[in-house]
């Protein structure tokens, strides 16, 4: 009775937040903060259990295995911590009755959808987690009224009955909508005669992962929403597609050989890579940091992507891996941007810098994150960018999408440096002095987030255990996995429990070294004491470094730039208005043209009359 | 207490007849009586509800004559089930508009009043009667009231709008008499049961030829394209409880007459392709046309004739899930789409403007209210928890079963569309910067009972659809089942 115990809190704390934000606007952030970790608590420590009922002659199914709890525990881990930052960030701002209950009902909405273990009730939690967002993604402001601003909802809503058009058909056709059922009949399998079941299903999963042509919505909603939302956004909500993914391809992944899996790999893979690739590049010339890190997102679900596109022990475990590492330290980097964003007013790299000095524990965890991000050693990210390569290089020999990959990885650099560089390093700005660091509230969670990348980076094992538990609940071998100690085919071990401490200790040592020396020799400086050119900057001019940052780079890949999926699907959705608006004239708002009509259609439908009835 | 359908019709009629004699003894009589009756009408319809589910259709005989002589009324289980939906959405608009215009005293509003009743009174007749050309009679009694009250405002919009009414409506009267006697001349009837028995034996061309004039006369009152060119001026122009009314009353009515024509008269079969492809095209054109618009008041008509070319895929697919998903459509119609139109009237009250752009950050103004629309947009569009997302589901279901493809894929595409003009305007409410200055029109009492117990039913049926579900069930199975209704009338015992 887990289930209904974590969906009752998360429903009650949203209703009682509502309705306490119009008695006091103060205990709003706390009650949602309480309900989302009495949510935690509650799948913590009760039997989750197992939910049937019926509604409408259709049988819901939920249920926490352990792949559920695995997606589970992403959702209302990374939630719990992202409200209680959200207590302190959005401190001050209106509406915050309608901001939490939308939150907390987003979050029933994708704890549902991992605990979903029938197609109807995956599709309904998928629709409530899916309103919900779009309601907090205009939270900060209707942006662009007329064609822009609703991409999300028309992407989602595409991905949604692609899904729901699958789910009618199949229940036409195997009359019934549980996983394992339909898994049980095929139904999944492009070899079934109904290939278009799997395949509307994989496209209303890939909108939410963001994959390639589908990925637009992602880049303008996520700086857009409130922080400690797209926290949860980016981190969980886009894992629902990637657990959609795993669910559906299941079928295949066991079947071990044959034309479906080489297909998935190929198609699936490559479509991951590019998107790895492709929102790289993206996010290497973004001048805000929340565009970069939404870009950045898009990417990381890429590697994802590929990586359960592979349907191998590793490359699976590597998926999983990377979903629940990706959750944190992608958190914990948009907290981060959230906290600039409160304490500085921007996040935009060209105005502010050197914030290093004002916001050390900030700084630390974003410092840690990116480590992670970029996949450096020891950091958990490492881990996950090691398995995911072992698995293209020794498990399925896909090495061009080794090349792109890799590719992708290596120019997340280029970000990851303009991030912390932007943000943290360079000259501090005179306006820049009297920012402070935020709360603890918010710190405690960024820090827990960082927490995790540190203690995987060591002892990886701790995300292999679960992740192999759940891979082997749908019945898919689990890779090999120790608890600390990372090998390959071709033999060789290392303990990265080891490496960690030595580098850590290092890194401490230099931190130590670095900060008592420093403070004697230094003379800090600030944009405006230049005197090279001989021209002295006006107070209000903007010396940051930031500004034209990596332009060699933008000039040697330009040309990349210009084509853009973003104006392709504009442009549709022009012609479609247009196309509306010229249809729409058929309706004149002339009486006798609708008189004309009446007598047309009824001599027309004399005329035919033999073909139509 | 001893009641049967005839009290159904009888009693709003009387009252209307009665009001203005009344109106002379009690001031307020025009706006007390017709709740009254409303409530009256309620109960009735509550218990015969129970009694034909309990103990088979209701047959009432007038005036002694029996079936097939003489004109009879007959309470199947499908008609049942609207007859309560249409008591129900009409002593709720009654509360609504409780209020209406109350700066005028006498005459206006007393006409309003007989109007409305005399609408909701038509509606039940065509749904309830038993008898073709009774049907004719009172398609001309809701069709005249709702011209009059299209053209209620006496400005030149709403006299436009009212002609606009008045022809297709005309032109709809005129084929359907001409239907009619086409099968009375083939089937020397006008009790539908009778026709129905005798209807294989006449020669197919001018059974065709009558079925396209009894399609045109209920395609143009249920709105379908491209007939339907009177419906958005008319759900713009009329005053607000009038429009839910068109959703609510007059909508149910006419969509039940084609329904019953389609399946009682004729075979299924004859009409399944005809009504999927108008109602695809209805759909299509009413939420492409919907999503262009600027007015919020036309916006939701286009949506309205959207619906309607739901319910007619739904009746066209013609299997017992598909029945059940068009029942339960019309039902969420009816209350998503009053309420719809309800907490909209508010803000172009408040707003004296039209426009969707007048729209901008209004949820300040009116909290409450806005909450109430957006949950209505959220629900019409089909999201779930709310009822909205049963009858789509089970309509596509139905679709699915029959491995329709296109015809999903096409009613999704459509929803698309729905959605994103719907979230737009949710999006506007909330979220964009506001525009126009402070007005103060508070709901009243009245009308936020009525829209609250309505959102209340959206949510509950959202949650708990089992609720009506065994209703709904039986009432689609018997409209499937023609040999019954003809024994029931025919064979009276």
């Amino acid at each position: 009775m887990g289930i209904i115990y974590v969906l009752g809190i998360l429903i009650i704390g949203a209703l009682a937040a509502f309705f306490v934000d119009d008695l006091n606007r103060k205990w709003t952030g706390p009650v949602a903060m309480l309900a989302g970790f009495g949510a935690a608590a509650a799948f913590a420590f009760l039997p989750g259990g197992i939910v049937r009922w019926r509604i409408l002659g259709f049988s819901m199914h939920w249920e926490t295995d352990a792949l559920a709890g695995f997606f589970a525990w992403i959702v209302l881990g990374l939630s719990a911590l992202a409200l209680m930052y959200s207590v302190k960030y959005m401190e001050g701002k209106a509406r915050q009755g309608y901001f939490y209950a939308s939150f907390l009902t987003s979050v029933a909405g994708m704890f549902g959808v991992a605990v979903s273990k029938d197609l109807l009730s995956f599709f309904i939690f998928w629709e409530i987690m899916t309103w919900t967002s779009f309601l907090l993604a205009i939270y900060n402001a209707y942006y662009g009224v007329e064609t822009k601003g609703i991409k999300y909802i028309i992407f989602s809503a595409i991905g949604a009955y692609a899904m729901l058009t699958a789910i009618v058909l199949a229940l036409g056709q195997y009359h019934s909508l549980e996983f394992s059922d339909l898994m049980a009949a095929g139904a999944f399998r492009f070899s079934s005669g109904n290939w278009y079941i799997p395949v509307l299903l994989l496209l209303g999963f890939a909108v939410k992962a963001a994959v390639l042509p589908l990925h637009v919505w992602a880049p303008a909603v996520y700086p857009k929403t409130p922080m400690s939302f797209t926290a949860v956004f980016s981190g969980a909500m886009s894992k629902m597609g990637i657990l959609g993914m795993l669910l559906i391809l299941t079928g295949i992944f066991r079947s071990a050989t044959g034309w479906e899996l080489t297909l998935v790999r190929w198609v699936l893979g490559w479509l991951g890579g590019l998107t790895a690739a492709w929102a790289t590049l993206q996010a290497i010339r973004q001048n805000d940091a929340k565009d970069l890190l939404a870009w950045s997102s898009v990417a990381q679900l890429g590697y994802i992507v590929t990586a359960v596109s592979t349907g191998t022990r590793l490359g699976l475990m590597a998926a999983l891996y990377l979903a629940l590492l990706h959750a944190a330290f992608k958190g914990s980097l948009f907290m981060v941007a959230g906290a600039v964003e409160k304490q500085a007013g921007t996040t935009d790299f060209r105005r502010i810098s050197g914030l290093i000095k004002r916001m050390p524990w900030t700084f630390l965890t974003a410092l840690i994150a990116i480590i992670s991000l970029a996949g450096i050693p020891p950091l958990g990210g490492f881990v996950g960018k090691w398995l995911l390569y072992e698995s293209l290089i020794s498990e399925t020999h896909a090495y061009f999408l080794v090349i792109l990959i890799f590719f992708a990885s290596t120019s997340a650099f280029l970000y990851s440096y303009r991030f912390l560089f932007g943000l943290f390093l360079g000259q501090e700005e005179e306006e820049a002095k009297q920012i402070t660091e935020v709360s603890w509230w918010m710190l405690i969670p960024m820090l827990a987030l960082s927490a995790v990348s540190v203690v995987t980076g060591m002892y990886p094992g701790l995300i292999f255990r679960p992740a192999a538990r759940a891979l082997e609940s749908i019945g898919l071998p689990a890779g090999q996995w120790d608890m600390s100690i990372l090998s390959n085919v071709w033999g060789n071990q290392t303990d990265v429990f080891t490496v960690g401490s030595t580098v850590g200790i290092l890194f401490v040592l230099w931190a130590l070294f670095i900060t008592f020396k420093g403070k004697k020799n230094t003379r800090w400086l600030t944009t405006k004491e230049i005197s090279t050119s001989g021209e002295i900057p006006a107070p209000e001019d903007n010396c940051t470094f930031q500004r034209g940052f990596f332009q060699p780079f933008e000039r040697a890949v330009g040309r990349l730039y210009r084509s853009s999926m973003d104006q392709l699907w504009e442009d549709i959705g022009a012609a479609l208005e247009a196309f509306f608006g010229f249809i729409r004239k058929i309706y004149t708002g002339n009486a006798q043209t609708y008189a004309m009509y009446v007598i047309i259609f009824v001599v027309l439908l004399i005329l035919f009359r033999n073909y139509i009835f | 207490m001893v009641v049967s359908p005839v009290h159904l019709i009888a009693a709003p009629l009387a009252a209307a007849f009665l009001i203005p004699l009344l109106n002379k003894l009690y001031r307020d009589a025009a706006r007390v009586v017709p709740g009254v009756v409303f409530l009256y009408n309620l109960s009735v319809s509550w218990i015969l509800v129970n009694r034909v589910f309990r103990s088979g259709p209701i047959v009432e005989v007038i005036a002694g004559w029996k079936p097939p002589f003489g004109i009879n009324l007959v309470m199947t289980p499908f008609s049942a089930v609207l007859v309560m939906l249409v008591s129900f959405m009409a002593f709720v608009i009654w509360l609504y508009g409780f209020r209406f215009k109350r700066s005028l005293k006498g005459g206006v509003v007393m006409y309003y009043e007989i109007l409305q009743m005399m609408m909701a009174a038509g509606s039940l007749g065509i749904i309830l009667t038993g008898d073709l050309f009774n049907m004719f009679v009172f398609v001309e009694i809701t069709g005249i009231t709702a011209i009059a009250l299209t053209a209620f405002y006496r400005d030149r919009d709403g006299a436009e709008a009212g002609f606009k009414y008045m022809l297709l409506g005309s032109m709809a009267s005129v084929f359907l008499l001409l239907g009619i006697l086409l099968i009375y001349t083939q089937t020397g009837s006008l009790n539908m049961a009778q026709i129905a028995e005798r209807m294989p034996a006449v020669a197919t061309g001018v059974k065709v030829t009558a079925l396209i004039f009894l399609l045109i006369s209920l395609g143009t009152e249920a709105e379908m394209f491209p007939l339907n060119g009177w419906a958005p001026d008319a759900y713009s122009q009329a005053p607000s409880p009038t429009s839910a009314a068109f959703a609510a009353v007059l909508g149910v009515a006419a969509i039940y007459a084609l329904a019953r024509v389609g399946f009682t008269l004729y075979d299924h079969g004859t009409v399944s392709g005809f009504l999927i492809a108008m109602g695809f095209l209805t759909m299509l054109f009413a939420e492409m046309a919907a999503i262009t618009q600027t007015n919020l008041k036309r916006m939701l008509a286009y949506s309205s004739m959207g619906q309607m070319g739901l319910a007619m895929i739904a009746f066209g697919i013609g299997s017992e899930a598909a029945l059940f998903g068009a029942l339960f459509l019309i039902i969420n119609h009816a209350i998503i789409k009053s309420l719809l139109f309800m907490t909209g009237s508010y803000f172009i009250y408040n707003l004296n403007d039209k426009r969707l752009r007048a729209l901008n950050g209004i949820h300040k103004r009116l909290p409450y209210v806005s909450f109430l629309f957006a949950l209505g947009a959220l629900a019409i569009v089909g999201f779930p928890p709310f009822s909205g997302f049963w009858s789509k589901f089970y309509i596509l279901t139905a679709a699915g079963a029959k491995q329709m493809m296109p015809l999903i894929i096409g009613i999704l595409a459509v929803t698309v569309i729905e959605m994103t003009y719907y979230l737009r305007v949710i999006g506007r409410i909330y979220f964009a910067k506001e525009e126009s200055e402070p007005a103060s029109h508070k709901p009243s009492i009245q009308a936020l009972v009525a829209m609250t117990s309505l959102a209340v039913l959206i949510i509950v049926l959202g949650l708990y659809p089992d609720l009506i579900a065994g209703f709904l069930h039986r009432a689609s199975m018997f409209l499937l089942d023609k040999q019954t209704y003809i024994q029931t009338v025919l064979h009276l015992s």
